[in-house]
């Protein structure tokens, strides 16, 4: 009896461990993300939205997330240790000599052959595909963000009040309002700066007609944008504007954190900036001083002098990439992965990504959209955040939003339409797929001494010839070996 | 030491070690106490030590220290070819130099008036006051700074009734330097008085009170009595201070710098900053940080010797 028992035991066993063998293991994926809720612990056992993006994919996230403000750092460390690295992380810069260099090192896969065989991943932008790369090869997937963002905005109350009611629509008209704003009081100013210059300084360089960054001339041949005239009319914009007390004297001392607070203060009326703060500030002038009328209007560009409407691009068409690390060993292996980010390009990836689980991190209500809480008076951004925390970060999006739609006010609607209407206007820097080592050496400390120079024009401490001078030692010290290393790169890109 | 006065002491060859050997084993329970030390220097001290090696290579962290390609002196080269390097050290200097004439005495003078002062409990009481701003981040003063100093602040609008003119506090590069080892002083004085208030307390008081009976004023007493009692810690001090000259520090510079005053704020720290962290160019950083410590190490060096010379126990 006890030997038959014996017996039936071991059969049962063999059986059980036969079945997991013939059941195939879902792939568990170890993923480095920002973290931008580093206050919230995210949910790893019992986790709706990773339960259904495993049961959708057949792929198990194990997610290690890194604080935002350190992951720069934290991204150096992971790549010092190839025995430990994740499968995919996120790459914020794809153009840091860290992920250039590693790349080149064999850190990542290169998948440039590879992206044909998923229909979702293809579809992306073969331009901005061609801007992460390096050295002409594909290392991860782009993580799509929408060019025309960065734009003019400003107070069309005050605007009217002083006389103003038309929108702008050439460079004289924008300055006719900046000096109206400008008159309204002597405490406050027309346009709003701070330390970060260099949206204000690219949105009104690239408005006049300056490229931006670098410029292809008339000979084909690659230059720095500020020996464009135009990009001196921009400056001398901004410095006569400085000049007639229209912007605060101290803006170069003035931490960007304060940005959003002195047009709710109502220190300043105008911002060259991402318009989608336009609606962020209606919407939170709405609630919070219980404005009911539309005070605040946006203007994607302005017509220069030769006709022509140019934007300025705030970004290359992404914000990082997703690499796949060689912590993947095999072909096999890169295979399943490049298929799941396929998958999370598609509308279901896309939603459980960007948003989770209708019901539990996001909720579509009678109306049909999106929302994120249940009704307007319930609070459920706690539980979002522990379920969905920074998910969102390992979307890629190439193939555009497939995700459910807000519900949306009118600037918001006017925002997104300027993103498809806007693009054919977006001035690109024909330099951002190229390398330049000397970039990568001097590049800061250079742009950096470019700002300088420019902020202290703006504000009246150096003229037109001391200027020229630090363009000349701008030259000297790295400059023209830059320019030179992005034309021969920029030559031989184009000659492919 | 010279090296025949050691023989004469400890003995030479066979004789030496054996001294050595029973010295071992007779404190050995002392030897043990110093052992965890030893190996917190040994482990977080000297061979992090190796690091530099990166300063001679590309190095890309993916590859390793060992897989990294090997490039001699090319950063040393790259630092000494940008024209700007002479700026960087020119600033770094002046600052010190500032810091060691204006910032040194500070904890010093202090200490001397808490010293002098009769109510113990008030000058308790002061102390106490005295440490706080050590405990306020530089970020916090400096956020102050920009509050009273800017131009919608108390003291610029103070100075523009008084003045007539206005003053740019933030913005001008002649008072960037002022601003900085105002804000040094202001922060970190009462805290640095702790060492010379503790190497007052060593000193005797029957010397006082006999020079008290000769007919000592108060300034005769604290030129004759209390500065030469504290001297050997204040060269002590100063001595260390040496070591540190090109220290500059990176947050406090980054923090005060804007546009306008870019040319006096750059310092080594601050280039050393922006190339290793920002840039991500380690080996570069690390070539600038290496040759900053052989200058420390050969102004420390020097400094004790002239400790020495005149006749102070100095750092070792």
């Amino acid at each position: 009896m006890r030997k038959l028992l014996a017996l039936v035991l071991a059969m049962l066993a063999l059986v059980a461990m036969m079945s997991f063998a013939v059941a195939e293991e879902p792939l568990t994926l170890t993923v480095m993300l920002p973290d931008f809720y580093t206050d919230v612990d995210f949910e790893t056992e019992n986790n709706p939205v990773l339960d259904a993006i495993e049961a959708a994919s057949g792929v198990r996230l194990d997610i290690q997330w890194v604080a935002n403000s350190s992951y720069g750092d934290m991204t150096s460390l992971t790549l010092a240790d190839p025995d430990n690295m994740p499968m995919l992380m996120v790459a914020t810069g794809a153009r840091d000599p860290i992920i250039v260099n590693s790349a080149r090192a064999g850190a990542f896969w290169d998948i440039t052959d590879y992206i044909k065989d998923y229909p979702n991943l293809a579809a992306g932008s073969e331009g901005i595909y061609n801007n992460i790369s390096v050295d002409g090869r594909l290392y991860g997937i782009y993580r799509s963000r929408a060019q025309a963002r960065g734009g003019i905005y400003y107070r069309k109350d005050i605007a009217a009040q002083m006389g103003i009611t038309e929108e702008p629509k050439t460079i004289e008209e924008l300055t006719a309002l900046a000096k109206a704003l400008s008159d309204y009081s002597d405490d406050t100013y027309a346009l709003n700066m701070v330390k970060y210059v260099a949206g204000t300084i690219g949105i009104i360089t690239v408005a006049h007609g300056a490229p931006f960054n670098w410029g292809v001339n008339a000979e084909g041949q690659i230059y720095p944008a500020h020996q464009d005239p135009a990009f001196l009319e921009g400056l001398n914009w901004l410095r006569s504007l400085y000049a007639e007390g229209g912007i605060n004297p101290d803006f170069m001392t003035i931490e960007s954190g304060e940005w959003d607070s002195i047009e709710r203060t109502g220190k300043a009326f105008m911002r060259f900036d991402c318009m989608d703060n336009c609606y962020r500030q209606q919407e939170w002038f709405e609630k919070n001083e219980g404005v009911t009328e539309e005070i605040w209007a946006m203007v994607p560009a302005v017509a220069a002098a030769d006709g022509n409407m140019y934007m300025w691009p705030q970004n290359a068409g992404y914000s990082g990439e997703i690499v796949i690390t060689k912590a993947v060993k095999d072909e096999e292996t890169l295979k399943k992965v490049l298929a799941f980010l396929d998958w999370t390009n598609s509308a279901e990836g896309q939603t459980l990504i960007n948003w989770g689980v209708d019901g539990e991190t996001f909720w579509i209500r009678e109306d049909g959209f999106r929302y994120t809480n249940p009704a307007d008076d319930v609070d459920m951004s706690l539980q979002v955040q522990t379920l969905q925390h920074s998910l969102n970060q390992l979307g890629t999006n190439v193939t555009g939003d497939l995700t459910p739609a807000m519900k949306l006010t009118t600037l918001r609607e006017e925002y997104n339409s300027y993103q498809k209407s806007m693009m054919e206007y977006i001035v690109n820097d024909p330099c951002h797929p190229l390398t330049s080592e000397t970039y990568n050496s001097f590049g800061t400390t250079l742009s950096q001494m470019l700002e300088d120079a420019h902020v202290q024009y703006i504000a009246g401490i150096i003229n037109e010839d001391e200027l020229r001078a630090v363009w000349q030692a701008w030259s000297d010290e790295g400059g023209a070996m830059m320019t030179m290393e992005y034309n021969e790169a920029y030559q031989a890109s184009i000659a492919k | 030491m010279k090296k025949a006065e050691r023989a004469a002491i400890y003995g030479t060859g066979r004789a030496y070690w054996h001294r050595l050997k029973m010295d071992l084993i007779g404190h050995k329970w002392l030897y043990l106490m110093l052992l965890p030390g030893l190996i917190y220097f040994i482990i977080f001290k000297y061979l992090p030590m190796w690091g530099v090696v990166i300063s001679f290579q590309n190095f890309v962290p993916f590859s390793g220290v060992f897989g990294s390609q090997w490039v001699g002196l090319k950063w040393f080269r790259y630092f000494f070819s940008n024209p700007s390097w002479t700026r960087y050290l020119a600033n770094t200097l002046l600052l010190s130099v500032m810091n060691l004439v204006f910032y040194f005495p500070a904890p010093i003078i202090l200490a001397l008036l808490l010293n002098e002062m009769k109510h113990a409990r008030y000058k308790k009481l002061m102390q106490t006051l005295l440490y706080v701003p050590h405990f306020i981040s530089i970020v916090i003063v400096v956020s102050i700074t920009y509050v009273i100093f800017g131009s919608s602040g108390i003291i610029y609008k103070l100075t523009q009734q008084l003045l007539g003119t206005e003053i740019k506090y933030l913005t001008d590069p002649k008072l960037f330097r002022w601003m900085i080892i105002g804000q040094s002083i202001w922060k970190e004085t009462g805290w640095g008085t702790i060492i010379f208030l503790a190497a007052l307390t060593n000193v005797d008081v029957q010397l006082y009170e006999a020079a008290m009976v000769d007919g000592a004023n108060r300034f005769q007493r604290l030129w004759h009595i209390t500065l030469p009692a504290i001297r050997s810690t204040i060269v002590l001090m100063l001595v260390l201070r040496m070591g540190s000259v090109l220290d500059t520090g990176h947050d406090h510079l980054i923090l005060m710098a804007n546009s306008l005053n870019r040319s006096v704020s750059q310092t080594l720290d601050v280039f050393v900053y922006q190339q290793g962290l920002q840039s991500g160019q380690y080996s570069y950083a690390t070539a600038i940080g290496l040759l900053k410590s052989v200058v420390s190490l050969i102004l420390i060096v020097s400094s004790n010797k002239v400790a020495h010379m005149l006749g102070e126990d100095g750092l070792y």
